[in-house]
């Protein structure tokens, strides 16, 4: 009980804010369909165990992750985003992913800069074969959302937490 | 800075030889030294034509309205203003063929105050990219080097609750007008994506939410295409510092993407348009 | 009416507001970025009752805000649930310091169309809860016209306190309505000296007589209502207009524009109402659902609301919708004037 309140968790932006203690961080993790989405897929099929917390979008490509996705899933649910695609050459579009590299690059650093811990917004290139790595990505993303704490800013006025 | 005359001069030639419909430019707003953008129709309003350090508002947002459309159109405009326009063409958003461009090599303007403005003690871009006709004389390029705006570089040191506070505090008092876009030239949609009216993807209501989406994927829609102008923070009625959004932009990118700066190259569509093989990955698992 | 007067000096209305916001829920101009905005405060060092009008905001938002809840609702496949929003924040017994007079203007003139053809019970409840204090200027700014309407500036009785720096460093404190009279009565007004109205008027009317010689934009408003009102279709519109970049930002700051629009926020089943402030500058304020719009070009954006505020009001309630303040000319990035446009278009100066 003691350890409990001694490690009470804070959102890192606000820190005057604790989180509940049941708090589990809600992750939105947007997916290539040609390699990440796969790769979660034999994740799954190879019972690779990875944390339930995050929620799966599938998207024809990462370059069709407009950065107002983003912004749109920190403004309700989610306390952080994973975005996922292919690697670099491997992109079913042949050059997608080299745009959505530029544009992740610059979203990442625009939040950071007005107030967003860097760790909220992830990218990672996970290819249809990489099984293991995806879990151990998920795994990673979901142990540093979860030192952060809930994420509490700009959250939408009549969005409720369930 | 005083191009009054020859602004006159070729406002005049250019109606007396039936080139232009109509011609952008600035005059005296009649009672203080501050001047303000006049469309000029026809050869008798010639003489209201001024252009001095005064001359602020990045004229290419006029290209833009109804009283421009399908016209052939004079116009004068600084280093700033020039790259807008190359964007404006590039993106094929303006015909050249339209167009009369009266370049100044820009020594800076001023602000109210008659403090010379942030963006010009930075510029590095002063002379016209584009133009049909370069007033002034163009400054020795090589002294110039690219600097990361003071204000930005102030706050990447603060620590990341208060650097929250701080943009928390400016989007609360964002009044959500959109005075911003509408004055900015680059945005030139018919229907902008934060003006969205379906109720789950409404942003429009003046809360604290709405105005960080608003301000946020508008600066990202800019991102590797805003010549900082200043025309939003010029146009804020909260007199917000928008620049920061977008010159954390420009030097993520100028500092990343190799040195790209938006508009300076004719046929240059932004930084997110085109990409390298030796762009950044290290952020990437 | 029971006028009350008071006389004090620049400690004691320091006092007075103070007094004011220990024992009320008070509104003042705040600083952020270098503009006033009204907030709620509770001591004075964190305001500035003398803010600059040229850097002040109205005190519209207090009365119709930028953005209200209008209703809440949970839709879910069972069936749309509608409930009432919470408590409106703005409703309760409260001052406001240092409105300015065109402020308190504005509101009368909106009154006439809030107890229209539908009673806006909101706006009234803000109404009647509200004392405003207002000083007196004691200059006027580049764009201000305020005198040239018609309004009584001298003995406005929009305002419930009307605060006035004399001569010699006195400042008097005059209530113009009841509710005024009775909140001065209170021991708000414990560290000022009770006096006649007699005896404050010649101070009062020297310090209105000075203000009122420091402007610079003067107009007959009745030729500019008689003229605007039979040139609907002259072409100086299209003139004036030209520099204008759509940007709205006039009616936002404008303490008496009333547009609203209604749209709805929704976030999974979970949906809020608002009503949120509009434009008629705006491109799409008169997009009709079938594709058709009137305005489509902004000659005739601007002709409305030119129109609206001098003629189309005056016929309807009698008073112009414009209250001189000059805020939209100094909000506006091109600053376009008001009292340009008409002139121009009316009388041809």
């Amino acid at each position: 009980m003691e350890a409990a309140i001694k490690d009470q968790l804070v959102s890192i932006e606000k820190p005057e804010l604790v989180a509940p203690p049941d708090w589990e961080p809600v992750i939105m993790g947007i997916l290539c369909n040609w390699c990440s989405y796969a790769g979660s897929d034999l994740t799954g099929t190879s019972r690779i165990q990875y944390p339930p917390n995050i929620r799966i979008i599938r998207v024809p490509c990462s370059s069709r992750v407009d950065p107002w996705f983003l912004i749109k899933s920190l403004q309700t649910t989610a306390d952080g985003v994973l975005v996922s695609g292919c690697h670099p050459g491997d992109c079913h579009y042949i050059s997608g992913n080299y745009f959505a590299r530029r544009r992740f690059l610059v979203t990442k650093k625009l939040l950071n800069f007005v107030g967003f811990h860097e760790n909220r917004i992830q990218f990672s290139w996970v290819s249809a074969a990489e099984g293991p790595k995806f879990a151990k990505v998920v795994n990673k993303v979901t142990e540093d959302i979860k030192k952060l704490g809930p994420l509490h800013l700009y959250k939408k006025e009549n969005f409720e937490k369930k | 800075m005083n191009y009054t005359n020859q602004i006159q001069e070729i406002a005049a030639k250019l109606f007396a030889e039936g080139k232009i419909d109509v011609f952008v430019g600035y005059r005296m707003n009649g009672f203080d030294d501050n001047q303000v953008p006049v469309l000029i129709t026809g050869p008798q309003d010639v003489s209201k034509l001024v252009f001095t350090d005064k001359s602020v508002f990045n004229l290419v947002n006029y290209l833009k309205t109804d009283h421009t459309r399908k016209k052939r159109v004079g116009l004068v405009v600084k280093g700033c203003d020039s790259r807008a326009l190359n964007l404006m063409l590039t993106e094929k958003q303006v015909k050249r063929e339209n167009l009369y461009v009266v370049g100044i090599c820009c020594e800076g303007v001023v602000d109210d105050a008659g403090q010379k403005m942030q963006n010009c003690l930075e510029c590095i871009v002063p002379e016209a990219v584009v133009y049909d006709e370069l007033l002034g004389t163009a400054g020795k390029a090589e002294t110039r080097a690219y600097k990361v705006n003071v204000d930005i570089a102030a706050l990447a040191e603060k620590p990341l609750t208060e650097r929250a506070a701080y943009f928390e505090e400016v989007f609360e008092n964002c009044i959500r007008c959109n005075a911003c876009r509408h004055s900015c030239p680059l945005c030139y949609c018919a229907k902008c994506c934060i003006d969205q009216e379906t109720a789950a993807l409404y942003n429009g209501a003046n809360t604290t939410s709405a105005a960080f989406h608003a301000l946020m994927t508008w600066s990202l829609h800019l991102a590797g295409r805003c010549v900082d102008c200043r025309n939003c923070e010029k146009a804020c009625p909260s007199h917000l510092p928008l620049h920061l959004l977008h010159k954390q932009n420009e030097s993520v990118i100028y500092e990343n993407f190799q040195e790209h700066l938006a508009g300076v190259i004719p046929d240059d569509r932004g930084a997110f348009y085109k990409y390298s093989l030796k762009d950044p990955d290290d952020f990437i698992m | 009416m029971n006028v009350e007067t008071f006389v004090t000096d620049k400690a004691g209305l320091n006092k007075f507001y103070e007094a004011i916001m220990a024992g009320h829920e008070t509104y003042a101009p705040v600083e952020k970025f270098g503009k006033f905005d009204f907030n709620r405060v509770s001591r004075i060092g964190e305001c500035n009752p003398e803010s600059p009008i040229s850097k002040t905001q109205s005190i519209k938002p207090l009365f119709f805000p930028r953005s209200a809840k209008v209703m809440k609702y949970v839709a879910t496949s069972a069936g749309t649930e509608v409930s009432e929003v919470d408590e409106d924040p703005l409703a309760g017994k409260r001052v406001i310091l240092g409105a300015k007079h065109c402020d308190a203007r504005a509101l009368q003139v909106l009154d006439k169309v809030y107890n229209w053809d539908y009673i806006d019970t909101d706006y009234q409840k803000r109404r009647e809860n509200t004392i405003i204090i207002s000083t007196r200027c004691d200059k006027a700014d580049t764009h201000c016209f305020c005198t040239s309407l018609d309004y009584d500036v001298e003995n406005l009785d929009a305002l419930d306190v009307l605060v006035v720096n004399g001569a010699d460093g006195k400042i008097y404190l005059q209530s113009r309505t009841e509710k005024g009279a009775e909140f001065l009565q209170t021991d708000v007004t414990r560290h000022a000296s009770r006096v006649t109205k007699e005896i404050a008027a010649p101070d009062l009317k020297k310090q209105y007589d000075s203000f009122s010689g420091t402007f610079r934009l003067k107009m007959d408003y009745k030729e500019v209502n008689a003229k605007l009102s039979r040139i609907f279709d002259t072409p100086e519109f299209e003139n004036v207009s030209g520099n204008c970049v759509s940007c709205n930002t006039c009616a936002f700051v404008c303490p008496t524009c009333h547009c609203f629009k209604i749209s709805d926020e929704k976030v999974k089943d979970t949906g809020v109402r608002y009503k949120s402030y509009d434009s008629c500058n705006n491109g799409y304020f008169t997009l009709m659902a079938g594709g058709h719009n009137p305005r489509p070009v902004k000659y005739r954006r601007w002709r409305q609301r030119a129109m609206h505020k001098f003629v189309y009001y005056k016929e309807r309630f009698g008073e112009n919708l414009c209250v001189g303040c000059g805020k939209c000319t100094i909000a506006c990035p091109v600053n376009i004037s008001i009292f340009e446009v008409v002139n121009q278009v009316a009388i041809g100066q």
